[in-house]
């Protein structure tokens, strides 16, 4: 293909200016295949892979036609969830039961955490003195707890001074709302910060009183970061086993990562896979309405540059 | 703007809740660990007042630490598989974070999902997972055996640190990666820029430049599992029933729930509790002086 | 309608041991447009905060219309705030954020609905009213906040460096759009900004602020050819500010200085004896052929000169080895005197001042360093 070009150009073709740069492009990554972002890509697509494998094939499992959980014996959609007259999560009482206890403990927490945790930040966040500077510290030791440690202490505490509570479902509860405390605060208290004073100090000078300012300003500001603490109180909840297992009263106490636990080391039938993946795809589903629920109440500031993960390790 | 009062009436009620439900949970560890134990029933007695407390009980739990003493062993089995752990976190964590907030750009979003996924996936269905993978019939051994690798498909679940070890890093590294990723973004872009502008190449830039100023990321994140870690006792009970891999935290269960003294259980679990707080120390000493060297 | 008189009366406010006002008096009379000037730290902000309601003042009144305010809480008090970041509700479109203040005071819906009509049609906004703050530039956001504060018809209005997040083009043609408005409203402005030239445009009066207290109060053009201080003759721009002795005075009352080896003549401010500083505004400078005799005038050379489009600026080395900055209007013509030329610096004696009074510490260390 003849082109008019200046005298002395080099004539070439689109065609060969393609082949040219492909070339080009294949030489550079062959000679660095190694090349710092793809290996880091490697790694983490590897990382992310080998995370969720095994939860995928422990779902996988829960739809095993056989009673293995480590040969897979064909597609059985429902056996493991209400077929299986004997064993299936719709017609053991046991497992249907554990599922109860864990979305009502998680229910309990949220209510009693979210409006406590939410108190509390707003008064941290604004209150000055040492018992303000106490009050911080106290509020932000269970994050750094162990479990145990809290779970131990829980138990002794039931045991030798408030003897009233026996270890049982409010024993349970009130160990979930202590631990869960602190990340509410957390959370709220981060998005109180980076929203500032000023709209409250609007709010007054147009004439709004300060139960006003309160009720109309920061509460509609704060309500994203409400939502997402409620979600984390959830996620704490549900996963819990430490804390519920040292306040446990027995079977009737059991919450699902307990019956987990018990079944990991016997004998177990898929139904157990069937009952985990039941609670994931509640924490899931979950975690979708409120994001969902969240972008909607916020489609009128999308300007917050500090991401939710920021926000939430800020001690 | 508002009354001063309100806010410390606003703190109050959760104030009071951590109060009545959190220290006086530890004051009670504390008092029975120093405390007696009733003649008839052997069970243990809380001596609430300081001055009333036992010493000789906690001595002898302290002791049982020295080198040669039966807590030394477990102590050192803990400590040993903790910080193996932790490395293998960070080895894959540090990457997986740096690549995720240096370099994906597009896919960042979709990342950030994913990586978010196991945090909302129960630990114990995790851990599930992770028992049915490496049982004698699992996948794992069935792809070991079928490509020749091994020709007796090995034992993971009984006895071995090793599956502790990497049930522990499979577990915790969730858990790591969020908040390392946090401190990563936060690092400011124009200082990398400014060290290759200045002919740093990209692996003196890393080393001189992003790598220290990760540093407070990288501590934070390590206290945020290694704490918990110490505590666990659920994971070596789960992947290995053997007593030759216990934690500390299964002495402590044993300790306690086996009946046999459960005031031991609570002084083990004091002397856990004053360790990690002499690593929390060590943590905040070092973010302070941090803090001082490159205000944020 | 009351008539936005503001009285400060001794006030002062300190942070710890860090006094930020530091017993300041200001009488505003109502309908005046007034700015508070200065640089970061002096406290205007503070200052128009406790007029604002935000900041107690540690000492000190705060009168309206002859009622003490000061212990008034702000949302009761008949005044607003722009604020710097406009503070505009990010969960209420434009519509609600301007009822906003009509809404608490309790006002019927129909007038809400009249009145807010006619505070958005003031500033031009009429067709904003479903969108949200974060739809708007920041111009157009500026205007909500502007109506918003306005629609409650206070006595004062109170405006905290408004323009400073806009561009300059942005910047001019609001201050002009805010004299508009200010001087149809007939309302009270206190206005805050840091940039002399904002506050010399817009303002009926200026106070120049510094470190806590007022240097001077006067009207921009007052302050700008007789500053009060050495301070507000640096801070206002160029003062070519010169270290010089004073003599006493010559027989119309005139003050006498000598200026390195010249005898000058000042016909303005007044100084009792020793050291002083000349002052002279650089478009009063004249500049002419070298040698020619007469009163005030210096030998010097010109160091370099700058194009500023409507004027031209020239450096002069003075004999004395003060260095003082000329301007000269652009008229079209090839500039006179290149870099190198020897001229002759005539300081026309009524152009000429003395300042004694040091006024802000700070002054004096910048005039030595003269910032050229």
């Amino acid at each position: 293909m003849t082109r008019h070009t200046e005298p002395g150009a080099t004539v070439i073709s689109p065609r060969r200016l393609i082949q040219q740069n492909a070339v080009r492009k294949l030489s550079t990554w062959i000679a660095n295949p190694w090349g710092r972002p793809r290996f880091l890509a490697l790694i983490t697509w590897a990382y992310i892979l080998v995370s969720i494998a095994p939860v995928i094939v422990a779902i996988q499992f829960s739809f095993n036609d056989g009673r293995s959980v480590t040969s897979w014996q064909g597609f059985n959609l429902t056996r493991w969830y209400w077929g299986d007259p004997d064993h299936s999560v719709w017609h053991n009482p046991a497992l249907q039961h554990t599922l109860l206890q864990s979305l009502k403990l998680a229910g309990l927490d949220i209510l009693i955490a979210t409006p406590l945790g939410v108190l509390l930040a707003l008064g941290l966040a604004r209150w000055r003195g040492f018992a303000a500077n106490a009050s911080n510290f106290i509020m932000l030791f269970p994050l750094v707890t162990p479990e145990l440690v809290m779970g131990l202490a829980l138990s002794l505490v039931f045991l030798h001074v408030f003897t009233f509570i026996e270890p049982s479902t409010t024993a349970q509860v009130l160990g979930h709302v202590t631990f869960s405390l602190s990340y509410v605060v957390i959370i709220v208290r981060g998005r109180l910060f980076s929203i500032g004073r000023q709209y409250e100090e609007a709010a007054a000078d147009l004439g709004a009183t300060p139960a006003q300012a309160l009720r109309l300003v920061v509460l509609p500001l704060l309500l994203p970061a409400i939502l997402a603490s409620m979600m984390m109180v959830f996620a704490i909840s549900i996963d819990d086993f430490v804390i519920s297992q040292w306040l446990s009263c027995g079977a009737s106490c059991d919450t699902v990562p307990i019956r987990i636990y018990s079944a990991t080391r016997t004998s177990s039938f898929p139904s157990i896979n069937a009952l985990a993946a039941i609670m994931v795809f509640l924490t899931l589903s979950a975690f979708g309405a409120a994001y969902l629920v969240q972008r909607l109440m916020t489609r009128g500031e999308r300007k917050s540059r500090r991401g939710m993960a920021k926000g939430m390790f800020d001690l | 703007m508002y009354p001063r009062w309100l806010w410390p009436v606003f703190a109050a009620p959760g104030v009071v809740w951590l109060i009545l439900l959190f220290l006086v949970p530890f004051y009670a560890v504390i008092s029975v660990a120093f405390g007696g134990v009733d003649p008839i029933f052997q069970n243990p007695v809380p001596s609430w007042n300081p001055l009333d407390w036992d010493y000789t009980a906690m001595g002898k739990t302290l002791t049982g630490f020295l080198p040669g003493n039966q807590y030394w062993a477990v102590f050192l089995r803990t400590a040993s598989y903790v910080a193996l752990a932790l490395s293998g976190s960070l080895l894959i964590g540090y990457p997986a974070a740096y690549y995720i907030s240096r370099h994906a750009r597009r896919t960042k979003a979709i990342l950030l999902v994913l990586l978010i996924l196991p945090f909302w996936v129960s630990y114990m269905m995790r851990m599930l997972a992770w028992v049915n993978l490496f049982s004698p019939a699992g996948y794992i051994n069935k792809f070991l055996v079928w490509s020749h690798l091994v020709t007796t498909p090995p034992d993971w679940l009984n006895g071995n640190p090793a599956s502790v070890i990497l049930a522990l890093i499979y577990g915790y590294v969730p858990y790591l990666i969020l908040p390392l990723l946090a401190s990563l973004d936060r690092i400011d872009r124009s200082v990398l820029d400014a060290a290759r502008d200045l002919g740093a190449s990209p692996i003196e830039a890393f080393l001189h430049v992003t790598l220290p100023l990760s540093k407070p990321g990288i501590l934070g994140a390590s206290v945020i599992i290694a704490l918990p870690m110490f505590g666990d006792y659920y994971t070596p009970n789960i992947i290995s029933g053997s007593p030759s891999t216990s934690m500390l935290g299964n002495q402590i269960d044993i300790f306690f729930h086996g009946g046999s003294q459960p005031g031991v259980g609570a002084a083990l679990t004091l002397i856990l509790s004053a360790f990690l707080a002499v690593l929390m120390a060590y943590y905040m000493i070092t973010i302070a002086k941090a803090q001082k060297e490159y205000p944020a | 309608m009351s008539g936005g008189d503001v009285e400060l009366i001794d006030l002062a406010k300190s942070f710890g041991r860090m006094r930020a006002v530091d017993g300041i008096n200001l009488h505003i009379p109502g309908g005046e447009f007034f700015s508070l000037l200065g640089s970061s730290g002096c406290g205007k902000t503070t200052t128009l905060r406790m007029i604002a309601g935000f900041e107690q003042p540690t000492g000190g009144m705060i009168l309206l219309d002859g009622a003490d305010m000061t212990g008034m809480p702000p949302h009761r008090r008949p005044v607003n705030t722009v604020f710097q970041s406009y503070a505009l509700f990010p969960h209420l479109n434009v519509f609600d954020n301007v009822a906003f203040g009509l809404r608490r005071a309790k006002i019927e819906s129909g007038e809400v609905k009249r009145r807010v009509n006619e505070a958005l049609a003031l500033v031009q906004l009429t067709e904003f009213e479903r969108r949200r703050p974060s739809q708007m530039s920041g111009g157009q956001q500026q205007r909500v906040a502007l109506a918003r504060a306005l629609v409650l018809k206070p006595a004062v209005l109170l405006l905290d460096e408004p323009l400073g997040a806009l561009d300059a083009r942005l910047r001019k043609q609001l201050q002009l759009e805010l004299k508009t408005l200010q001087q149809q409203v007939g309302i009270t402005f206190v206005y805050v900004t840091h940039d002399q030239e904002e506050a010399l445009t817009m303002s009926d009066r200026i106070a120049i602020m510094s470190e806590g207290h007022i240097e001077q109060v006067a009207s921009p053009q007052e302050m700008y050819e007789a500053p009060a201080t050495i301070f507000v003759a640096d801070f206002l721009g160029v003062s070519n500010l010169m270290t010089a002795k004073a003599l006493g005075k010559d027989e119309k009352g005139r003050c006498r200085i000598r200026l390195g080896q010249f005898d000058l003549v000042a016909g303005q401010g007044e100084v009792k004896g020793g050291d002083t500083k000349a002052t002279i505004r650089p478009e009063r400078v004249r500049l002419e052929p070298h040698g020619t005799p007469g009163q005030n005038r210096i030998p010097g050379m010109v160091e370099r000169w700058v194009y500023l489009g409507n004027s031209v600026q020239l450096i002069v080395r003075l004999e004395t080895g003060d260095t003082v900055q000329a301007l000269l209007q652009n008229s079209g013509d090839e500039i006179p005197y290149r870099a190198g030329t020897p001229v002759q610096v005539h300081l026309p004696p009524e152009a000429l001042r003395v300042l004694a009074d040091t006024g802000a510490r700070l002054a004096l260390e910048t005039a030595e360093q003269e910032d050229l």
